[in-house]
């Protein structure tokens, strides 16, 4: 009887237990076709939402934070690299970029399997899409154009960094160079799950390292290789407008929603958190950005909130999905007095026009925030510990890539066209010398 | 005298008149026009004269120097300059302190 009663057990048990063995997935290591009701129509709808999100960061949001800081005659140029930047970066993720970064390759640098985004398939009739190893969830297509959006403000950002005086079609050449060359190696080293970084535990989950540290570094470079403005320090720069400025600021803010929580990969509670943490670094960096320049400068600017809340932005990126509130408070209100200081002392420190503060807030804030996710990140929120020396080996390692290659692109860039316009032409404005364009009143 | 250099005298005016004075001014402008400049001395002076801003009366001097030709006519000094109003004159002791300098000059935050 009990031998019968076993029995009996086990076959219900196999009965059940391997319908649901047949049916479970395996993980994906490459990308794959995969029939459409596996898809999570959540995920791919919130997935959608944040590409646009971040998108709207770059244009307009870039174009006005950076074109009201830059002198009346050079604003139509600083918003036209913005814009050019987009779209050439745009076409050259599809062309190289994303197979480079996101497609399965060695840990140094992905596959070929994906340029001209092949492969990417949507097969009505079979029933079929592709989808990324990296986002098993979502139409390959939406995480691809997701991460477009991703290459495309971290080239934008360079922008900042050699505004009034580089050629435009020099810094064509340049960015679409390092968007290929610099951007998708780091981005496949850091997400790719066979990347060297990832494969060592370097935490960044929306692009501390890759966007940021990257871009502040790469942006350190340039200026120094160009050289100064004409009249730097020893004429006031007037910002044309810094409304302006203050409306790109608040588009950075709310784009970094989908920045941010877009990251997850998921509608779910993990995107949710990050969306908090996000919200309260950016406060609390706007508070100690404006407190450290009341008490140093005994005015706070309008300027001063509007960079320490990118400041916070900055720092939480790398660590949105890994820390708590409490965590995201700390970093904040570090990450708003050290990206003050990177700003103005450091800037000092370094000599160098870095003409909207390029390094001073997004490098240093992602320094900041890239080592404080070694020290906060918790294991109950995201599975995974925090480890300050890997940080910091994956901070170093991006630092000297970014800058080493980005020297090497400028020299390749000067040879081809040039990097600087003439005297006469910065003087003029590089709004009427380049593009024939001028403020109205 | 570079145009560059005419251009940072005009800048720094612009400033300190916006700051003392809330008068909004066209820098490219006054670095080129001599009816615009001159216009900009007057109120500058006058400025520095009834209200005690000897900063603007020396830099109202500066711009004078580098944009106005000798052969255009000189805009006319405050009546408190001309009763010999020493309080308003700008003497090596009301230089600006390095603090009061204007913003922008070494970066933009």
């Amino acid at each position: 009887m009990h031998r019968i009663r076993t029995e009996w057990l086990l076959a219900c048990f196999l009965s059940l237990a391997a319908p649901a063995w047949a049916q479970a997935p395996a993980p994906l290591t490459h990308p794959a076709l995969v029939a459409q009701d596996a898809l999570n129509a959540a995920d791919t709808a919130w997935m959608m939402t944040s590409t646009a999100l971040v998108l709207l960061m770059t244009l307009p949001g870039i174009a006005l934070f950076y074109g009201g800081m830059v002198r009346k005659k050079n604003v139509l140029n600083t918003m036209a690299s913005v814009v050019a930047v987009a779209a050439l970066v745009s076409l050259l993720w599809f062309a190289v970029g994303y197979s480079l970064a996101f497609s399965p390759g060695s840990g140094w640098l992905g596959g070929d399997t994906r340029l001209w985004f092949s492969g990417m398939e949507y097969l009505k009739v079979a029933g079929k899409v592709a989808v990324s190893h990296a986002a098993p969830n979502v139409p390959e297509s939406v995480y691809a154009m997701f991460q477009l959006t991703f290459a495309i403000i971290t080239a934008a950002l360079i922008v900042g960094a050699v505004v009034e005086r580089m050629r435009f079609s020099a810094l064509l050449w340049f960015t679409g160079l390092w968007s290929v060359l610099v951007y998708a190696p780091i981005a496949h080293w850091v997400w790719e799950p066979g990347g060297w970084l990832a494969q060592m535990g370097v935490l960044d989950f929306a692009g501390g390292s890759v966007v940021h540290i990257n871009a502040g570094v790469s942006g350190l470079v340039c200026a120094h290789v160009l050289g100064a403005r004409r009249g730097y320090g020893r004429e006031p720069f007037e910002p044309f407008n810094l409304g302006l400025t203050m409306a790109g600021a608040g588009l950075l803010w709310v784009g970094w929603f989908g920045f941010n929580a877009g990251s997850a990969v998921a509608a779910d509670g993990r995107a949710g958190l990050a969306m908090a943490v996000t919200h309260i670094a950016a406060a609390a960096a706007a508070m100690s950005w404006m407190l450290g320049e009341w008490i140093v400068r005994r005015r706070p600017s309008l300027l001063g909130l509007c960079s320490g809340l990118v400041a916070g932005l900055v720092a939480i990126t790398p660590a949105a999905g890994f820390v708590t509130p409490k965590d995201a408070l700390l970093i904040g209100v570090v990450a708003g007095l050290a990206c003050y200081w990177g700003a103005t002392g450091l800037k000092r420190l370094l000599n160098t026009d870095d003409s909207l503060d390029v390094f001073g807030v997004h490098g240093i804030g992602g320094i900041v925030g890239a080592l404080m996710t070694g020290l906060l990140a918790n294991r109950t929120i995201s599975g995974v510990h925090g480890d300050v020396a890997i940080q910091a080996l994956g901070v170093l390692a991006v630092i000297a890539y970014s800058a080493l290659m980005s020297l090497a692109l400028l020299w390749l860039t000067k040879v081809l066209v040039g990097l600087r316009v003439d005297d006469d032409a910065e003087l003029t404005g590089l709004d009427l010398t380049q593009h024939r364009e001028r403020m109205g009143t | 005298m570079l145009p560059s250099e005419k251009l940072a005298i005009a800048a720094h005016l612009h400033v300190l008149l916006r700051r003392k004075t809330g008068r909004v001014t066209d820098t490219e402008w006054m670095a080129e026009n001599h009816a615009y400049a001159t216009e900009i001395v007057r109120f500058a002076r006058k400025s520095a004269a009834e209200d005690g801003h000897p900063d603007l009366a020396e830099w109202a001097d500066k711009l004078e120097q580098a944009v106005l030709p000798p052969s255009v006519p000189r805009p006319p000094p405050p009546r408190a300059r001309e009763a010999g109003g020493a309080p308003t004159d700008p003497g090596p002791e009301s230089v600006p302190a390095p603090a009061d300098l204007p913003r922008y000059v070494r970066g933009i935050r």
